[in-house]
């Protein structure tokens, strides 16, 4: 999309335009890495363009992102890397796509997640959605194609889904510019710890609390600080194959780890994954 | 000098780390020998499951080796503490009792694997799983467990045993035995010998399935599964185990999703037990689960696939994947 | 969450629990479970998403716009599906053709300008004639062919197909054909990743990430060959427009070259469903399968956009790396030609000796040495057989198809089927090596990469082998 707002267009992407620097692909120093994930073709690269000025080319069928893209942008004197996740429906199915989404929010552990989500089918997306909740709380959710809404007559009360969710809900139409000047202040606010969330934890159901709740204290007991130990029970319970060698060979630690220390800033993200 | 870069070939081919032919000879030799100790612990294990006692001379014409092979075969286990040999017989020891567990625990996975996550044809499956499994360290076997969900049965419905050497209960009764008009749930299908086995997978019969037994007399089963009629041999039905059927939503009856027309709509209420691996992922990620209202939209214009919207989507489905999808149907959209 | 009750075993022992405890229990646990632990999961988690979509979504008018569905109804109708998918295709191509003529004659005039005024200049200079021919007429003219004769088509071809993506139309297109590649046992998305291909094979190769079964992937990837990607365009339009055009009064000649390529495209497509149809019952018997399509919304293409990025991304991204192949390639041809052994240059040997495996499939040996010269770029396939053919020892201009004509049929006796058997070549012919690069890359697997190489060659020489000995046999021509 257009990376240069004309001017009088929306007033928030004048404020966009006052702040932003876009970096391309010039990101060899940042302060901050956000990842970007969502189901596919719900305009994830669209946000990412405009928001690195990059250039990727969006087709309109899903799975048109076959590569992990990266970009940067500067905001309000911060340096921002910014990875495009391939687009997946879920974190679950252990698909090569899903893997590299979900091994650089887990392990990668970025400083927010940007979950971009079609506002025309909110139900199908909201299934990632909860999924990132569980794992990170460092979230802001991206209601996209807010355009598209408009046009078929779906109403979506972004505050309520926001109270719901328990972090923020930006509605944006990224291919018009609308929206990603909040989007990226509301980012910063979870980064710099303005914004707290409390995000929404899956209700489940007898069968899998009960389940749940025999092992969650058992991995807080070994892995003391593990932010995310309902996710990793889950995980367990599903015979995910990476968590289990992660607990196994004491990867979970270092991730317990760093949940501990509340300055996380200085810390490099330990990304070590490679788009084959 | 072409002399010599002849030479530096030839050894680098033979003797090349992890892939070269010295290695490769090795593990196979270290493989052979694997599988022919897990193939007489295999048979051992028949045998006593059976109360039998196996000889040497049995474990040479299973393992299809010479009888002094068998022997010094049995010498070398008898040596590694894996069985006893007495004057009547040859015996597991604890130990080899363990290990045969783990390797017909080794097969069933791979055949649970097979069937979920590969489209080895159902009669293939046992032949491909006896040569599979002897290749993994318990290690593995423990993650290829976990990542199956640890089942509990095998294709076939057999248990599979645990990291530990638990046996799940089997429930159920043989087909023979079941009373007429009572609906049925097929829970095991006995894989020995083939000839049967074969002949209930032509018949389309598979585990999950729901069944009716119309008629039984001496001589024959005439089973009635999905609407069609099945004449079986009680030596046939007998290698079928069923269990109560569960029960049906009250008031409507469940269909497959491809009965629906474009313009209906429908409920989802399950997917069915036999759709594994890849597809039921895919299915639940999509978010078709039970409750779920799905309704079709259009029909390519080959007859399939048809397009159904659901949860907002629009996802297209081949005819045999909305077999899998069970459902209420609802009429009409209003 | 629940409050959870801690097993007496779990509490007796020591200190924390260890990983293998752990996994042992989860194991246990999954084990007291009626259904997979996925089923729960997954189910819990749209409970919770159908409760907070019934409180945040309102719904005015019909949940699928009406407009989607009048679309939908006329693109993937019983009727009118198949016929407007194949009046698309043929509208790109012609509209290819006509509008990349006028500017690729253009361009090529300007470009050879440069290069007499370049060469003159070196002779000028009093530089040895092998610099000068070295540089300009080898290295310089191969770049100045591949400029002229792709630019234009694929500055044309790239925008409107590029539309036709942003439309959400492609993903129709395979809801529409899924039936025939299932019957192959393939996947209806294979559809997607073959136009990708038409435009760059290695692309296409890429694009099959997004079919998500393990067999109907691998299928897709070592078929995505049959679609002629744009190195083999500028030969099938050269041969489209010099032998078939040239068969029909001039008011016709663009339809029919546009025609031709359709054919050729179909041609291509029943070889990728035929080949896809073995593959899946012989090597790839017992791969997983499944099927899911997901039909996007339609959405209007922000038409600025896509020029940027046809042009930038695909148009001039594919160009480059034909230039950065074409100028190697080009003074390679230039030497074999100039390169004189016991009185015959190196292309008379090589092809020479190449003739009678040429002659047996309609060909000759100048063509096979071509298509060998040609492994890292297809695009200097035309090129390079023009340069063999005149004696002057290095490439012909194009700008004039009278003589381009005169040299073929009458100096070297192309006749119809030559030409015929060149266009079938050219479609069923082995990859470039980026795109056999790029399988190994995506499979991860030395086998599949040679497969995807030497299968589509075997089968060119075959298929050509019976078409021409069959004609020679019966006397049809």
């Amino acid at each position: 999309m257009a990376p240069k707002p004309p001017s009088g267009h929306h007033c928030e992407s004048c404020a966009l335009h006052a702040h932003l620097v876009q970096m391309g692909i010039q990101v060899d120093d940042w302060d901050y890495v956000v990842g970007l994930a969502g189901n596919p073709n719900v305009g994830k690269s669209t946000v990412f363009n405009a928001l690195t000025g990059l250039k990727q080319h969006t087709g309109n069928w899903p799975g048109k992102t076959v590569v992990r893209a990266e970009g940067g942008f500067e905001f309000n004197g911060k340096r921002y890397k910014i990875i495009d996740l391939p687009g997946t429906y879920s974190l679950l199915s252990a698909s090569v796509d899903e893997e590299i989404a979900r091994d650089f929010i887990l392990f990668g552990k970025p400083d927010c997640t940007v979950v971009v989500v079609d506002a025309t089918v909110l139900e199908r997306n909201l299934n990632l959605v909860l999924q990132v909740l569980e794992i990170t709380d460092r979230v802001v959710v991206c209601l996209n194609l807010m355009d598209e809404a408009r046009r078929k007559g779906i109403d979506v009360d972004h505050r309520a889904l926001a109270r719901d969710l328990g972090v923020p809900v930006v509605p944006t139409a990224a291919r018009l510019g609308e929206g990603l000047g909040l989007l990226m202040r509301t980012v910063a606010e979870i980064i710099e710890g303005q914004t707290q969330t409390t995000p929404h934890r899956i209700t489940g159901n007898p069968d899998l609390n009960r389940a749940v709740a025999e092992l969650v204290p058992l991995l807080e007991a070994a892995y003391p600080g593990l932010p995310n130990a309902r996710w990793v029970a889950m995980r367990l319970l599903d015979g995910d194959y990476r968590i289990r060698q992660a607990l196994e060979s004491g990867e979970l630690l270092r991730l317990a780890g760093a949940g501990q220390s509340p300055e996380r800033k200085a810390e490099e993200p330990a990304l070590s994954l490679e788009v084959t | 000098m072409v002399i010599w870069i002849v030479i530096l070939v030839l050894v680098l081919v033979l003797l090349w780390p992890d892939r070269g032919l010295y290695v490769r000879w090795q593990r196979r030799r270290r493989l052979l020998s694997r599988q022919a100790i897990e193939d007489a612990l295999m048979h051992l294990h028949q045998r006593q499951h059976e109360r039998r006692l196996a000889s040497v001379e049995s474990v040479a014409s299973m393992l299809r080796i010479g009888t002094n092979d068998a022997l010094g075969l049995v010498q070398r286990m008898e040596a590694q503490g894996l069985l006893t040999a007495t004057g009547d017989g040859l015996r597991l020891s604890p130990d080899g009792y363990h290990w045969a567990l783990q390797v017909v625990r080794a097969h069933r996975l791979f055949e649970r694997y097979l069937a979920d996550e590969t489209e080895v044809p159902m009669e293939e499956i046992h032949a491909r799983a006896h040569r599979l499994e002897h290749t993994l360290s318990v290690a593995d076997l423990d993650r290829m467990d976990a990542a199956l969900g640890h089942p509990a049965f095998d294709p076939q419905g057999d248990p599979i045993p645990t990291s530990t050497g638990e046996i799940p209960a089997m429930t159920g009764c043989s087909l023979v035995d079941w009373e007429t008009a009572r609906p049925a749930q097929i829970v095991h299908i006995e894989d020995e010998p083939p000839e049967v086995y074969a002949q209930i997978v032509a018949a389309g019969l598979g585990l999950g399935m729901v069944v009716t037994v119309v008629e039984a007399t001496s001589t024959r089963l005439v089973v009635e599964a999905d609407a069609v009629e099945h004449v079986l041999a009680p030596v046939v039905a007998a290698n079928i185990w069923v269990h109560e059927a569960p029960q049906a939503a009250p008031g409507r009856p469940v269909e497959r999703l491809t009965t629906l027309t474009v313009g209906e709509q429908g409920r989802v209420t399950a997917l069915d037990p036999m759709c594994q691996g890849l597809t039921r992922r895919r299915f639940l990620d999509l978010g078709i689960t039970p409750g779920v209202l799905i309704e079709p939209v259009m029909q390519s214009a080959f007859g399939e696939p048809t397009a159904y919207r659901v949860r907002g989507a629009l996802i297209a489905l081949r005819r045999e994947q909305s077999d899998w999808i069970w459902i209420e149907a609802k009429g009409k959209e209003q | 969450m629940n409050e959870g009750q801690l097993d007496n075993q779990t509490m007796t022992a020591p200190g924390p629990a260890t990983a293998r405890e752990i996994l042992a229990r989860a194991e246990a646990l999954q084990r007291t479970m009626d259904v997979a632990f996925r089923d729960k999961i997954v189910e819990s988690i749209y409970t919770d998403a159908e409760a907070i979509t019934s409180r945040v979504v309102r719904q005015q008018g019909s949940r699928y716009a009406h407009l989607d569905q009048r679309i939908d109804r006329i693109v993937t109708s019983k009727v009118w599906g198949l016929p407007l998918m194949f009046v698309l295709l043929a509208g790109v191509f012609w509209v290819t053709i006509v509008g990349a003529n006028y500017p690729s004659a253009l361009l090529a005039s300007f470009l050879f300008w440069v290069e007499d005024h370049g060469a003159a200049l070196f002779a000028g200079a009093g530089l040895p004639w092998w610099v000068t021919g070295f540089l300009w007429h080898g290295v310089y003219r191969g770049l100045a062919w591949v400029v002229s004769v792709m630019l234009p088509p694929m500055a044309i071809f790239f925008p409107i197909f590029t539309i036709l993506e942003d439309l959400g139309y492609l993903p129709r297109v395979a809801f529409n054909i899924d039936h025939l590649f299932k019957k192959a046992g393939a996947h209806g998305k294979q559809a997607l990743t073959m136009s990708m291909g038409l435009g760059c094979n290695a692309a296409g190769v890429i694009a099959c990430r997004i079919i998500d079964s393990p067999r109907e992937r691998l299928i897709a990837i070592l078929t995505n060959n049959f679609m002629p990607c744009n190195g083999r365009w500028p030969t099938l339009i050269m041969l489209a427009t010099l032998f078939v055009a040239a068969a029909f009064p001039p008011s016709l000649a663009a339809i029919a070259a546009a025609g031709s390529l359709v054919l050729i495209v179909v041609i291509g497509g029943l070889m990728t469903l035929l080949v896809s149809a073995l593959l899946s019952r012989t090597v790839l018997k017992g791969e997983a399968s499944s099927f899911t399509l997901e039909l996007p919304p339609y959405r209007r293409p922000n038409v600025l956009r896509v020029l940027y990025t046809s042009i930038i991304d695909r148009t001039l991204f594919v160009l480059w790396r034909a230039v950065v192949m074409a100028a190697p390639s080009g003074g390679a041809i230039w030497l074999l030609s100039n390169l004189q052994v016991s009185g015959q240059s190196l292309t008379d040997w090589t092809s020479g000796w190449l003739n009678p495996a040429g002659h047996a499939v309609g060909l000759d040996g100048v063509i096979l040495l071509a298509y060998i010269i040609a492994i890292p770029a297809n695009e200097i396939v035309v090129p390079t057989i023009l340069m063999a053919y005149t004696s002057a020892g290095r490439m012909v201009e194009i700008d004039n198809l009278a003589q381009l004509q005169h040299l073929l049929v009458g100096q070297h006796g192309w006749t119809l089927m030559t030409a015929i058997s060149l266009m079938l070549f050219s479609l069923l012919h082995n990859p470039c090596s980026t795109t056999i690069w790029t399988v190994y890359q995506e499979t991860k697997s030395t086998r599949w990469a040679v497969v995807s190489g030497l299968l589509p060659l075997a089968i060119a020489f075959l298929l050509l082998f019976i078409l021409n000995q069959g004609i020679r046999v019966f006397g049809l021509i």
